[in-house]
């Protein structure tokens, strides 16, 4: 780690990251990405259970009532560390939940998303797009000449009716490792050696982020 | 909803500060405290007047409370900082920075300006040398087209700073090359 002579310029570099950082930087990938991106489920869980286990143990410490002035700086030290994380949970569900209410209809038509969500999170899709179709038939559409009411028409030069990733949005992109090339779309192939950071479209860096290699910042 | 607008575009420089938080410092702390498991590992024992190393977070809480001192990153002083302002001014890449060292230099400098030897210089030092940078990634933006853009040692919050537009011109370009060979299936 940090203590090689010069100033050290990526300190926590070597060290294996922890669950948290882990939640940090899928946070921060789905915070930037345009996409939905597969859904930390077990990494969720396993901060959760850690979660519960710190908050259970300043339940216990705070009842005891000898304890010293010690003590009660450990506890509110432990508990200002759990709310952090909780920020960093929370922050990382709400950005999924923005990203599935806004794609909802897309993620009920396409069956490749189904498996990036969580049940609770592909169920919440579902009924929120159903939801979503019934509120406009109800209010406008069923008024309107039949020809008119389809929620899925082709207009040449307009936007599609059914909101979907923008996958050419561009990203800033951080890599992780020596990373195997992919092709830029004018053609050319990028090679991002370690620690290099592109702005590039996302599309260009999706099999790379997918697989870890790159993180987006 | 479920994430409020401000935030759908980019993140927060208080985030970032949250996130650059973690990273760990060394304090000389005032009081005594048993190793204690976190969340993100365990810490201590504090043993004054012994060093020992803590995430950022943890150091300004104790700060706040009068509990410890902080000792200052190896990068974090006015050598360094003027070391790297003359690199700055006179070469034309970026000079190497930590990537979180605008985050880290401001939380450390507002909550412990008393165990800096002369924080006044350091920030004048540090608003310098962002100032150089930022003159250089809008430079940086004359060599912008629609496929790809390289970085090199740019830094997080600087990132930040430039996302929105950066983001919008190339996406501008993207849409004119898309427009210009519609054939040509690039997505």
């Amino acid at each position: 780690m940090p203590d090689a002579g010069a100033p050290h310029i990526l300190p926590q570099d070597a060290a294996e990251e922890t669950s948290y950082q882990q939640l940090m930087k899928h946070w921060m990938n789905e915070r930037h990405a345009p996409d939905i991106l597969p859904g930390q489920e077990v990494l969720l869980g396993k901060l959760l259970d850690h979660v519960r286990k710190q908050s259970d143990d300043v339940q216990l410490l705070r009842a005891d009532p000898d304890s010293s002035e010690e003590e009660h700086f450990r506890i509110m030290l432990v508990q200002t560390e759990i709310e952090r994380v909780k920020f960093v949970v929370r922050s990382y569900i709400r950005t999924r939940l923005h990203k599935i209410e806004k794609f909802a209809r897309f993620i009920a038509a396409t069956p490749e998303m189904h498996e990036r969500l969580s049940k609770a999170e592909l169920e919440h899709a579902k009924r929120y797009a159903r939801l979503v179709e019934y509120h406009f038939n109800q209010t406008v559409l069923q008024s309107l000449p039949e020809e008119q009411r389809s929620l899925e028409d082709n207009v040449p030069f307009m936007p599609s009716m059914i909101p979907q990733p923008d996958k050419l949005r561009p990203v800033f992109v951080h890599a992780r490792q020596a990373c195997a090339p992919v092709r830029l779309p004018d053609g050319s192939a990028l090679t991002m050696q370690k620690g290099q950071i592109s702005l590039t479209p996302y599309y260009v860096i999706e099999q790379l982020l997918l697989r870890n290699e790159v993180e987006l910042v | 909803m479920a994430l409020p607008a401000p935030l759908r575009a980019s993140v927060t420089p208080t985030e970032l500060e949250l996130i650059a938080s973690e990273q760990l410092v060394e304090i000389v702390p005032l009081v005594a405290m048993e190793r204690t498991a976190f969340i993100s590992g365990a810490y201590g024992p504090l043993r004054p007047p012994s060093k020992c190393k803590v995430p950022i977070w943890m150091a300004t809480n104790l700060k706040l409370k009068k509990k410890c001192r902080i000792v200052p990153p190896d990068w974090l002083n006015v050598e360094f900082l003027e070391e790297r302002l003359v690199q700055e001014t006179t070469g034309e890449s970026f000079s190497e920075m930590p990537f979180r060292f605008a985050e880290v230099a401001k939380v450390l400098i507002d909550t412990a300006p008393d165990d800096f030897p002369n924080p006044d210089k350091i920030r004048s030092l540090l608003k310098d040398i962002r100032e150089a940078r930022q003159a250089k990634s809008r430079e940086g933006l004359s060599k912008l087209d629609h496929s790809e853009l390289s970085l090199p040692n740019l830094c997080s919050m600087e990132i930040n700073e430039i996302r929105p537009f950066f983001i919008r011109a190339m996406g501008v370009l993207i849409d004119i090359i898309k427009d210009a060979q519609p054939q040509q299936d690039i997505a």
